[in-house]
């Protein structure tokens, strides 16, 4: 616990110092603020008439914007953020200190992954603004401005401890990056791939069993719309430990092949 | 104290480390020398438990490398070759990190003491970055000392460093060898001569002799080979120093003559003297053939033009002899 503790003090120090971190923090926010201003005017626009007619003002539906644009950004932050993590300290060879500290891979990859995931959280909460803008100008849905937050900061939690894999597989960022953004983007494609699966009857459990896989169909329907259910959220928390664990493994097995 | 048997390391065909034993006393400063991609490295790396050995045994500060590495980890310094640290902070705070990985007390005074220790407390907050080649090698010996470890590996660490620094450091490594058990890897031979109580001559994964600087020097000086130069070319002066009764043989070589007494164990040096004076000619040098342990390396690591079927046949009676 120590070592994790130490582990990830310095890595999320190190969010705080890089530039890449702010950059994507800058892009993200920027890009969330327009989609969110088009959004907020022409839904001002639309239930105008109905405030007139004693509405209550703006819809509920605006809500899960931030935290549906970010599940659909992951795969570009994720990669940003992750490509860094493990492959820069092969690279520079910082990692066989590490490894001759008494202190086992685990507690290494879980004190970098929950910097990672606390960075990816802040990220995350610097858009609840909008929530703050929605509440003063309508009476928005609380529950369900939760559920899609929450179910955003497990998804970011899952996709960056896949894209962590990547980057302790090569030791290169920029293979790592691509490589995580690839795998991002057919786990949050899976349920469209799904889909076109069913079209042929015999593939129908198999389309089933491929699209419950991504990442998507625990989000989407359920979170983003403000219902938790177990079953998502299990889905989530097993995905980041398997994760993890595959990452231990092969930070493991760097020492046989060394 | 470091006991190494019959530990082999091979990366799929290649053979890094083949079966090497040796034995590192603690209070001493072994030497690890050999040539570039000879195994120093690797046997290294599977001392600090980086990397498992393929077969055999080692035993470091009292517990297996291999199946109880945290025992082994926790009582080893270990500063690899290239001294990886992270750039971007600071030599204090990277200090203090590791300290907190290793769960050592008080680590911020610690940090400080082993900065004290390697004369770097003034660039205490410059980040690691900032600091020269040399004293980034002393953060990464300051590294090593932080939990007070009973052994010390030290990888190659006077690589790079300019000619005081060199000297600094080896008084450094000299120092700590008085409290701790050090493993010392160079390929100068030279500095292992001067810093090492005890000498490991290891080539292409084997172990060509072992014993201390001086054990090394008096095997190899047993023959009582010398080298002469006069001036005169050695043709001129080969018949009249063949003749010498001390002398059994003589031949031009290394731009001189090398002799070889008829009596091992008598000096023909006063004899050859004399003789190089009553010829008239000048004497420029007279000494031992084997002065210094690059001329004993290079007689121990000649590698054969033709590798043999069994490349250790041609090493073993005289790492036997070393013995």
């Amino acid at each position: 616990m120590r070592a994790v503790f130490a582990v990830f003090k310095r890595e999320l120090a190190l969010y705080f110092r890089s530039p890449i971190a702010y950059a994507v923090a800058f892009a993200m926010l920027l890009f969330l603020g327009i989609l969110f201003n088009g959004n907020l005017a022409q839904a001002v626009q639309y239930n105008a008439g109905a405030m007139q007619q004693g509405g209550q003002g703006v819809t509920a539906s605006d809500l899960n914007l931030a935290p549906s644009v970010i599940t659909f950004l992951m795969f570009l932050i994720g990669p940003l953020l992750t490509m860094r993590l493990l492959a820069e300290e092969s690279r520079e060879g910082t990692i066989e200190v590490l490894l001759t500290l008494p202190m086992n891979e685990a507690a290494f990859i879980v004190g970098k992954f929950l910097a990672v995931w606390t960075y990816y959280t802040i990220l995350l909460l610097l858009t609840v603004i909008h929530y703050v803008i929605l509440a003063n100008v309508g009476v928005p849905d609380a529950g369900l401005a939760f559920g899609s937050y929450f179910g955003a900061w497990l998804y970011g939690g899952a996709v960056l401890a896949v894209c962590m894999i990547w980057s302790a597989i090569t030791e290169d960022q920029i293979v790592a990056a691509f490589l995580s953004a690839a795998t991002v983007l057919v786990l949050y494609l899976a349920d469209t791939f799904a889909a076109s699966l069913a079209n042929s009857p015999n593939l129908a459990n198999a389309a089933e069993f491929v699209r419950e896989l991504g990442l998507q169909a625990h989000y989407g329907p359920t979170l983003a719309n403000g219902i938790i259910r177990a079953e998502d959220v299990v889905y989530y928390v097993l995905f980041i430990i398997g994760a993890l664990f595959i990452t231990t493994r092969i930070v493991e097995t760097r020492r046989w092949r060394a | 104290m470091i006991e190494v048997q019959n530990l082999t390391k091979r990366y799929g065909p290649v053979t890094a480390v083949n079966a090497i034993s040796f034995t590192a006393q603690p209070g001493q400063v072994t030497g690890f020398l050999g040539p570039n991609g000879a195994g120093k490295t690797t046997t290294m790396r599977m001392l600090t438990g980086f990397m498992p050995p393929t077969s055999g045994k080692a035993i470091v500060a009292g517990y297996d490398v291999f199946d109880q590495s945290m025992e082994v980890r926790e009582r080893v310094g270990y500063l690899p070759e290239n001294v990886p640290l992270y750039r971007d902070m600071t030599a204090l705070g990277y200090l203090m990190y590791i300290a907190e990985i290793r769960g050592v007390p008080n680590r911020r005074q610690k940090a400080m003491d082993v900065l004290e220790r390697v004369a770097l407390v003034d660039r205490a907050n410059s980040r690691i970055r900032t600091l020269s080649k040399g004293m980034r090698q002393r953060v990464g010996l300051a590294q090593a000392l932080l939990h007070d470890p009973d052994v010390l590996i030290l990888d190659e660490p006077t690589i790079g460093l300019d000619p005081l620094q060199v000297l600094e450091l080896r008084e450094l490594v000299r120092e700590l060898g008085r409290t701790h058990t050090v493993l010392f890897s160079t390929h100068i031979l030279s500095e292992a001569e001067q810093v090492c109580d005890s000498v490991v001559i290891i080539n292409r994964g084997e172990i060509v002799a072992q014993g201390s600087p001086t054990e090394l020097r008096s095997t190899l000086e047993r023959g009582g080979r010398v080298f002469v130069r006069v001036n005169v070319p050695a043709e001129t002066a080969l018949p009249s120093l063949q003749s010498l009764p001390v002398i059994a043989h003589a031949e031009a070589g290394m731009d001189g003559i090398i002799l070889t007494p008829a009596d091992a164990s008598a000096d023909p040096r006063p004899a050859v003297a004399r003789a190089v004076i009553a010829n008239g000619w000048d004497l420029i040098e007279l000494r031992p053939l084997a002065v210094n342990l690059e001329e004993i390396f290079l007689e121990l690591t000649r590698v054969p033009e033709v590798t043999a079927v069994e490349p250790a046949a041609d090493t073993t009676p005289e790492s036997e002899a070393m013995q």
